[in-house]
């Protein structure tokens, strides 16, 4: 990314003298969310992120909103005995991030070239390209391991790449563009970026990014903290909360008539 | 809005779901003396709650779910506290043995299929056992209701038992056994159900019937009373190890299963012995079929999270 804008950097001075020579043809990427947080409260039940800003003419645009990039341990099933499915080893999947959507003016693998993909991690080949797998196996399985991951994943609504969903207009010397992104209480609290790349010829020609950040507030917040942080007082606070509902519920039957 | 965020398993749910799921687990509770974790942790995780979450707050909710069958069943004088007791101590070494066990069963390998298997076929007998000996007590009709079997001294095992020391009244059950039966019963149950991973209702109520010949009533009351002790213990060490105790979805669960659990117990006062015996079973081959299918069939994705159990 570094590299990149140094390279934007260099290119400033002649690119600057181009849009002088000619008017109208280029305007910076920008990238604005309608809320840069999401706080989830009690009655939290997902929301949606609505991503605007503008572009180039003549560009695609890709958006993407992804999480860190770490490393998930899972459990692999096996055919045990020849008869059973059971969990017969783990998988680590190293440099992947834990949420990954994408939107894409036209098809990744159509309009950017696959080293540009892998470089800028954009689209499922990348994110595949990308992962290293531990402990290391046959291209050949590694290649459906990963694609089980990405099933996975999406039945988990974590990860999704579409096309399509970025509406684009003319706007002054450039063009305006916004998408809505689906945004699931699956996604879980966390500091997200959102990218956006412009791409033509192949290749990103410009890209802005901005943060979300999605947190607990009130009492998800409290109840979240003293789970980690006082295990033992929030389970002894869980038992008797149990305990008496239990019993509070049996001496309501027993007054209440239901029992004779 | 009926949707409530749950902090720990970072899911959202409809509040109508978790109450409802109560109602019915707690229901077969209250009828059964079972914790019913083998029904509500895979519907737990159907909706959407990692299986570790699931299986913590599961055991959370059978401490008020069980506390409150316990409760019913104790005010129609349906728990042997003694022979509770006893059969307590007895899964308490069981459950420390069986942990040792499994540790070492898991490093000659392949321990899981094996344990998976017995699992599989100890379910089979003792549901299809069941199912046959209620159906033909049931046949014989009604005349015989609720007659105790005492130990008929027929058999060489028989005899052997009735000569152990430490023979003790158990009034409530209406039986005369030494004290050391349902100790290593109990310790044979906790090795068990350490090993299996599971709360061993389903182990400790055919127990309790065949083998130390407790009425069915009893046998139900005083099995809530063992699970309460069992689910207070693993709840703790969930919240204090794994913090996967999800505390706002337990108290929806709370909310129904603590009533199923009454209803429950009322409803098992209409229905006889041998009426509940066969229902049980019925559940319990439902439930081995399911792990059977869910063993044998083609899973979609090879991959499952790497929680831990």
């Amino acid at each position: 990314m570094k590299r990149f804008s140094k390279m934007i950097a260099w290119m400033a001075f002649p690119l600057l003298a181009f849009i002088v020579a000619a008017p109208g043809a280029s305007a910076q990427t920008t990238v604005a969310i309608s809320e840069d947080n999401i706080d989830i409260r009690i009655n939290y039940n997902g929301s949606t992120v609505n991503v605007s800003g503008n572009t180039e003419n003549d560009v695609d645009l890709v958006i993407r909103i992804d999480s860190e990039y770490i490393d998930e341990k899972m459990m692999v099933k096996d055919k045990v005995g020849g008869l059973l499915w059971m969990n017969s080893g783990k998988v680590e999947f190293q440099n992947v991030p834990n949420l990954y959507y994408l939107k894409s003016s036209a098809e990744v693998t159509k309009i950017l070239d696959p080293g540009e993909q892998k470089e800028y991690g954009i689209g499922y080949e990348a994110l595949a390209a990308n992962a290293v797998i531990e402990p290391p196996v046959e291209p050949g399985k590694a290649k459906t391991l990963f694609a089980d991951f990405i099933r996975y994943k999406e039945q988990g609504k974590l990860y999704s790449q579409t096309v399509g969903g970025v509406e684009m207009e003319a706007d002054g010397n450039g063009q305006s563009y916004r998408a809505a992104f689906e945004w699931p209480y699956q996604a879980p609290p966390d500091d997200y970026v959102i990218t956006v790349y412009a791409v033509r010829d192949g290749r990103v020609i410009d890209s802005a990014e901005t943060g979300l950040v999605v947190k607990e507030v009130g009492v998800e917040k409290a109840l979240t903290e003293l789970a980690q942080e006082k295990g033992g007082l929030y389970g002894i606070a869980a038992i008797i909360v149990a305990l008496a509902a239990g019993l509070g519920v049996g001496v309501i039957f027993k007054t209440g008539g239901g029992a004779h | 809005m009926l949707h409530i965020y749950l902090p720990v398993a970072h899911s959202s749910i409809n509040i109508l779901l978790p109450i409802g799921l109560g109602l019915l687990v707690g229901m077969m509770s209250g009828l059964f003396g079972v914790g019913g974790g083998f029904l509500m942790t895979p519907l737990l995780m159907m909706v959407g709650i990692p299986p570790t979450v699931a299986a913590a707050t599961d055991s959370n909710q059978i401490v008020g779910a069980s506390s409150s069958g316990s409760y019913a069943h104790w005010r129609l004088g349906n728990i042997d506290f003694r022979m509770g007791l006893y059969l307590l101590c007895g899964s308490f070494v069981g459950g420390l043995l069986g942990v040792q066990l499994i540790k070492f069963l898991r490093e000659m390998g392949n321990a899981d299929f094996v344990i998976k298997v017995t699992y599989i076929l100890m379910l089979g007998i003792v549901g299809t056992y069941m199912f046959i000996e209620s159906l033909m007590a049931l046949r014989k009709g009604n005349k015989e209701e609720e007659k105790q079997e005492e130990p008929q001294g027929d058999s060489r095992m028989a005899k052997i038992v009735q000569s152990l020391p430490l023979q003790t009244r158990f009034e409530k059950s209406g039986v005369t056994q030494s004290a050391i039966v349902p100790i290593i019963l109990g310790a044979f149950i906790g090795v068990l159900a350490a090993v299996m991973g599971v709360g061993g209702g389903f182990l400790m109520v055919p127990v309790m019937v065949y083998l130390l010949k407790m009425p069915m009533r009893v046998v139900v009351g005083t099995s809530l009373f063992l699970i309460l002790f069992t689910c207070i213990e693993v709840t703790f060490l969930q919240a204090y190890t794994n913090h996967t105790v999800d505390f706002m979805l337990a108290v929806l669960l709370l909310a129904g299963s603590t009533i199923g659990a009454q209803t429950g117990t009322l409803l098992g006062k209409r229905l006889k012995g041998d009426q509940l015996k066969i229902l049980l079973a019925i559940i319990v081959l439902i439930v081995t079929v399911k792990i059977v299918l869910d063993l044998t069939m083609t899973p979609d994705i090879l991959l499952t999270t790497a929680g831990g159990e």
